[in-house]
């Protein structure tokens, strides 16, 4: 791989910087989404992101209810 | 306040939340209300963005190219058409994000300049057009748009109070 930044162009590397967050994002949403799908708990999402179960829960549950996943207990 | 321009902002504010929900994004960004002004209808706006063969789906294809753009720069190769797509939240309620602040406060700035004092929909795509950084300038400097051209097209709709 060529070097990750060009420091001529910092402008270049902090958009990265963006598009990466962005696409880090858009993974999340999918990935949970699709975990939940195939039937995965919460415990387990929770211990592949190392983050608490509480905190993936907050973060997606509403989204995935309302998508009509069907969703485990625990 | 008149009612009229009342309309405009909420219609815009909705349309820009409602691209902000689809986009995944828990804020309202600079390019949400880019896309919302593109679809506002009968507004001289969207009659100057789509005249520079800006639509609705034209901007998004042109911030996937940045996405794409910037992505590479990270050594990352991503066609964004084939991610994997997550549904989205509609039960969300995007807060207004810093570059939207700024747009906002450059769109009361344009505003004051061509004498009218409220906002309307040109003074917004005045503000938008008046950021040199971030996504939405790459997104239309990637599609060959002339910024200046098209801010000094939108100021002038302002002057005469055409939104």
């Amino acid at each position: 791989m060529e070097k990750l930044t060009d420091p001529a162009d910092p402008g270049a590397g902090l958009a990265a910087v963006v598009a990466l967050r962005r696409l880090a994002d858009r993974l999340e949403d999918s990935q949970v989404e699709q975990a939940m799908r195939a039937g995965w708990s919460w415990s387990e999402v929770a211990e592949v992101l190392g983050v608490t179960r509480q905190a993936v829960h907050k973060k997606h549950a509403k989204r995935l209810i309302a998508a009509g996943v069907a969703l485990r207990r625990r | 306040m008149s009612t009229k321009t009342k309309d405009v902002r909420s219609v815009l504010v909705r349309g820009a939340r409602a691209e902000a929900r689809l986009d995944g994004s828990s804020m309202i960004e600079a390019e949400h209300v880019l896309l919302a002004l593109a679809a506002l209808p009968g507004s001289a706006a969207a009659r100057m963005l789509h005249g520079a063969g800006l639509t609705r789906d034209a901007i998004r294809a042109a911030l996937d190219r940045e996405w794409e753009q910037s992505l590479a720069t990270a050594g990352i190769a991503v066609t964004v058409a084939e991610l994997p797509t997550a549904t989205p939240d509609e039960e969300r309620t995007p807060a207004i994000g810093e570059s939207t602040k700024l747009l906002l406060k450059r769109a009361m700035d344009n505003a004051a300049a061509t004498g009218g004092g409220r906002i309307g929909a040109s003074n917004m795509l005045v503000g938008i057009l008046d950021a040199n950084l971030g996504r939405v300038p790459r997104a239309l400097d990637l599609a060959g748009i002339d910024r200046a051209a098209l801010r000094a097209q939108a100021t002038q709709a302002a002057e005469q109070g055409d939104h």
